[in-house]
């Protein structure tokens, strides 16, 4: 069974009387025990697009078209019907060094929350074991339960973060850059931590991230946006596999963003930054959107939008004009 | 909360008292318009009355020694003689400051009740129509001389409509002993309260509200949503928590003015007050009250600060273990 | 040639200016948001009664006899407001209390902002040790309070439309020093600042040509909202019978009500129309304060 289900997905920003589409026309599914990454720059829509999913979108932003979490429509319902779902199936994990976690509560209280939320009649005994258990699965003593957020480090206080997502047994989880912003160590340990719940748990993971490399790591799946819609996707290995010869990345972007990381750009290739910045959303644009930035740009590209199309077999698709050789 | 930060609030704490006590000898003591000076312009005295009474405020002294004196006198308790009620001024005090406290006590109490009751409810929902209207209404409140709000009151309640008493903090009698006397006690305080309640709101009302806009844009608050939790409990748990701080802050420092407010209340309503004292002792220039007043008005806000210091960190869990 | 026009110092465009924003007009700012503009009109309206108003308007003479028939009376067609316990016409007086209060209010203010201003941009710009001492007394200052305060001091050196002003202007500084200290901090740390001061200029000049202009925006906002202050509190001293008893403001006058009895014969014409002048001035002020405070900050207090 498909775990999340995202159907043409559009999302709306009004600011005083202007729009905004940061999301436009998104499909992304997710099976149970799967872990997907979505790429791109930041400005691209991920966040927007990991937000829209548990319902978190700010009060300005419009979603449009459909969001199924096991099978539940999650867009157009009310806040009290999202709240049932809310980290019972889906939890969130946010950037690490940001200020996830409430500051003047301990942290046993904050894992402790929900569960008491949603499972008002587990006791309390169980409760607080069960808070023990989930530290000690994400490496922090249980010993520490008592602490507040500000006496961790950034790695423990994003562990803290993982154990609290995990409280109530949730099937899909969603981490927004769970890693940027942490040191390099306790980057990769994050990243290891993650890959292992997910596979010892069975959980769909949907990772969000700028970091190639963390997204090669942990996913079976990439989805790559720019300028708010889906560019390329397909397995991980074949868009971001080990060495230039098992790599086919299709799209431009793609290519562009692999050769900007230093990581997969390969030992001896000086990664190169990506000139210039995703357009701007507020002016319709009609042809392809990286059509700017694209340095094998054709005059085709100006005039149409190009739409995702397979690149070698179902899994593996690309929105752009010079994949599948019908270029004019 | 450490024994050594408690000492070092302490050590402060003394510190600043003593500079309030040295302020209020500068002001009263050194400043041209010292009280046998200004008493001389007034009332026409030969110089012999005039150096009889240097001699009996010790302004005969260098100044140096007047100082001394009057720390010394400090420290022992004594502020001085009361020219008009001749008493000594603490005797004048005592159910004074007890009735400030009684009125203070009652309308700061409502004041935050109803203040940050506002400002949760305009805070929550920033920009929105409920949020606007609180703001608004807030600024007319803030606008409003707490005095003249008094007097509109006296009008509708007392002078048009006979509701309530206009005067006083009782009819009948000073006594605590039966319930009737209570009754009319809480009767005399309702007015004064609620002019004081009605202008505070406001400052309260904008402080809770800005401080929790602030808090409502923090991560952690989209984490609360996150996970399922119900509005009132993010609100209230996460936000209002949080948004504590900054308002324990703002409340000591408005203390000045809400003491500005309750000598206008006591005028008002002649609440027989430090208010009430201090304005009587303007309009018949009794200085020893005056400058006593003044010294236990500036000293009370001193402690409150001192108090929201120590509330503060015992509020906030990284300043309380950093 | 000034240092920052020098060649191999290039200068971002945008690099020294608070907020983009700042760039346009104040009125216009606050001319584009509702509160704001209520508040611009009720100032304007105030200012125009109060200033042309006495000259314009037909004043019943006033009827100095103090027979029973010519005080406190109620509002009539010669005297549109009625009169006060002396027979005196209480719309003229109100309109001319109005520009006491007014002229009490500014003196006021003009003094707290350039005590409470130059001692911000001393203290932020220097630090070290004469901020740390600067901020200790500010601290004292800002704690001291300041109805008690304008009280004693007023009581002390006499009542006159000079000594209040002083008096209030001296005790309405403190909250200015603090605002003004903290962006002096950030703005002393900017590259800018920092390039020309390591090239030499004077300390008077960075701050005058540099840091000057950058806190002039939020200088103005907190002057509108000190305004609305100082003439608060002036009325509340000329309430307590502390105002100049020559030049009659909105406060003395309620301090006349109060003491000669009006309240109690329902004298609502002496009452109401000074304090609603006071309301509306003080309103109008703070509405444009806010609206400015909210122009400059636009990230705090959650405003669009």
């Amino acid at each position: 069974m498909t775990l999340l289900e995202i159907k043409d997905l559009c999302v709306d920003y009004t600011v005083g009387a202007d729009s905004l589409r940061a999301v436009d026309q998104v499909s992304i599914s997710v099976a149970a025990g799967e872990a997907v990454g979505i790429a791109g720059e930041s400005g691209c829509g991920k966040t927007t697009l990991g937000l829209a999913v548990p319902g978190l979108l700010p009060a300005n932003a419009t979603p449009t078209g459909s969001v199924q979490l096991l099978g539940e429509e999650m867009i157009g319902r009310s806040e009290d019907d999202l709240n049932e779902l809310r980290w019972t199936k889906v939890s969130f994990i946010f950037q690490g060094a940001m200020n996830a976690l409430n500051p003047v509560h301990r942290i046993d209280r904050q894992i402790l929350e929900p569960i008491r939320t949603h499972e008002p009649n587990t006791a309390s005994t169980a409760a607080k074991e069960r808070v023990s258990q989930l530290l000690e699965l994400v490496g922090v003593s249980p010993s520490r339960a008592r602490s507040f957020p500000h006496e961790f480090s950034g790695g423990m206080r994003q562990r803290v973060m993982i154990a609290m997502a995990l409280a109530c047994r949730p099937s899909l989880l969603i981490a927004d850059e769970p890693t940027t912003a942490l040191d390099v160590i306790s980057q990769s340990q994050i990243l290891s931590l993650l890959g292992d719940l997910q596979r010892e748990q069975q959980l769909g993971l949907l990772l969000i991230s700028h970091d190639l490399a963390a997204i090669r790591r942990t996913c079976d799946r990439v989805v790559v946006m720019y300028a708010g819609v889906v560019v390329e996707t397909g397995p991980t290995a074949v868009i971001l596999g080990r060495g230039t010869e098992q790599r086919t990345a299709a799209h431009p972007y793609t290519q562009a963003l692999i050769k900007a990381h230093p990581d997969l750009a390969g030992e001896r290739v000086l990664a190169q930054a990506l000139p210039g910045h995703p357009p701007d959303l507020s002016i319709p644009i009609k042809g392809c959107r990286f059509y700017d930035r694209c340095s094998v740009r054709e005059s085709i590209c100006h005039e149409v939008a190009p739409t995702l199309r397979p690149v070698a077999g179902t899994a593996h698709l690309a929105a752009c004009h010079l994949v599948g050789g019908d270029v004019t | 909360m450490s024994v050594r930060y408690l000492a070092r609030k302490v050590f402060s704490l003394a510190v600043t008292l003593y500079a309030v006590a040295t302020f209020n000898f500068l002001l009263f003591h050194v400043l041209p318009g010292n009280p046998v000076r200004l008493m001389a312009r007034a009332g026409h005295l030969d110089p012999a009355a005039v150096a009889q009474l240097k001699q009996l405020f010790g302004l005969d002294r260098s100044l140096p020694i007047q100082y001394l004196i009057y720390l010394r006198d400090l420290i022992q308790g004594n502020l001085g003689f009361s020219y008009v009620y001749r008493q000594p001024v603490t005797t004048v005090l005592g159910p004074a400051i007890r009735n400030t406290i009684l009125l203070l006590g009652t309308a700061t109490l409502l004041t935050i009740v109803v203040g940050v009751g506002l400002g949760v409810i305009a805070g929550a929902r920033a920009n929105s129509r409920t949020d606007t209207s609180v703001v608004v209404s807030s600024l007319v409140l803030w606008s409003l001389p707490t005095f003249w709000t008094g007097m509109i009151l006296i009008f509708i309640c007392g002078v048009w409509f006979h509701l309530l008493p206009i005067s006083g903090i009782n009819t009948l009698g000073y006594s605590f002993t039966s319930l009737g006397h209570l009754v009319d006690l809480g009767k005399h305080l309702i007015l004064p309260t609620l002019t004081l309640a009605l202008v505070n709101v406001a400052e309260f009302a904008l402080i809770t509200r800005s401080s929790l806009v602030d808090v409502m844009s923090e991560d952690y608050m989209v984490t609360a949503r996150a996970k399922g939790l119900r509005r009132r409990v993010i609100v209230w748990r996460h936000g209002v928590r949080n948004a504590l701080l900054p308002i324990v802050t703002a409340t000591a420092l408005y203390m000045g003015l809400v003491l500005g407010g309750a000598i206008q209340v006591e005028a008002v309503f002649s609440w027989p007050g430090m208010g009430l004292l201090s304005y009587k002792a303007v309009l018949s220039r009794d200085y020893p009250v005056l400058e006593a007043s003044f010294l236990i008005f500036a000293v009370a806000v001193i402690i409150m600060n001192f108090a929201s210091d120590l509330l503060y960190r015992a509020l906030d869990p990284r300043v309380r273990q950093s | 040639m000034s240092l920052d026009e020098r060649p191999g110092l290039p200068v971002e465009p945008g690099e020294d200016t608070l907020q983009p924003s700042s760039r346009i007009p104040w009125w216009r700012a606050v001319w584009g948001d509702r509160m704001g503009r209520v508040g611009l009109v009720l100032v304007i309206v105030v200012l125009a009664l109060v200033v042309v108003g006495p000259m314009i308007f037909p004043f019943a003479a006033s009827s100095f006899g103090l027979s029973a028939n010519s005080i406190l009376q109620p509002p009539s067609g010669g005297h549109w407001l009625g009169t006060d316990e002396l027979g005196r016409d209480v719309f003229r007086q109100v309109l001319v209390g109005g520009q006491i209060s007014l002229l009490v209010g500014l003196s006021a203010t003009a003094i707290a902002m350039v005590v409470g201003a130059g001692l911000g941009l001393v203290s932020g710009y220097y630090a070290g040790w004469r901020d740390n001492v600067l901020m200790r007394i500010t601290d004292f200052f800002l704690v001291l309070p300041t109805l008690p305060l304008i009280i004693a001091l007023a009581a002390l050196l006499g009542q006159s439309v000079v000594i209040t002003s002083l008096v209030i202007g001296l005790t309405s500084w403190p909250q200015t020093t603090r605002i003004i200290r903290s962006q002096v901090l950030s703005l002393r740390e900017r590259p800018l600042v920092l390039r020309v001061r390591s090239l030499g200029a004077t300390d008077r000049r960075t701050i005058w040509v540099h840091i000057f202009p950058n806190v002039s925006p939020l200088i103005f906002a907190n002057l509108v909202l000190v305004l609305a202050g100082a003439i608060l509190s002036e009325a509340s001293l000329a309430f307590l019978g502390l105002g100049d008893p020559v030049h009659v403001s909105w406060g003395t006058m309620l301090h006349f009500a109060f003491t000669s009895g009006a309240m109690s014969r329902g004298a609502w014409w002496y009452v109401l129309p000074p304090g609603i002048g006071i309301v509306i001035l003080v309103l109008g002020f703070s509405l444009v304060g806010h609206s400015l405070d909210r122009i400059l900050n636009p990230q705090s207090r959650g405003a669009r």
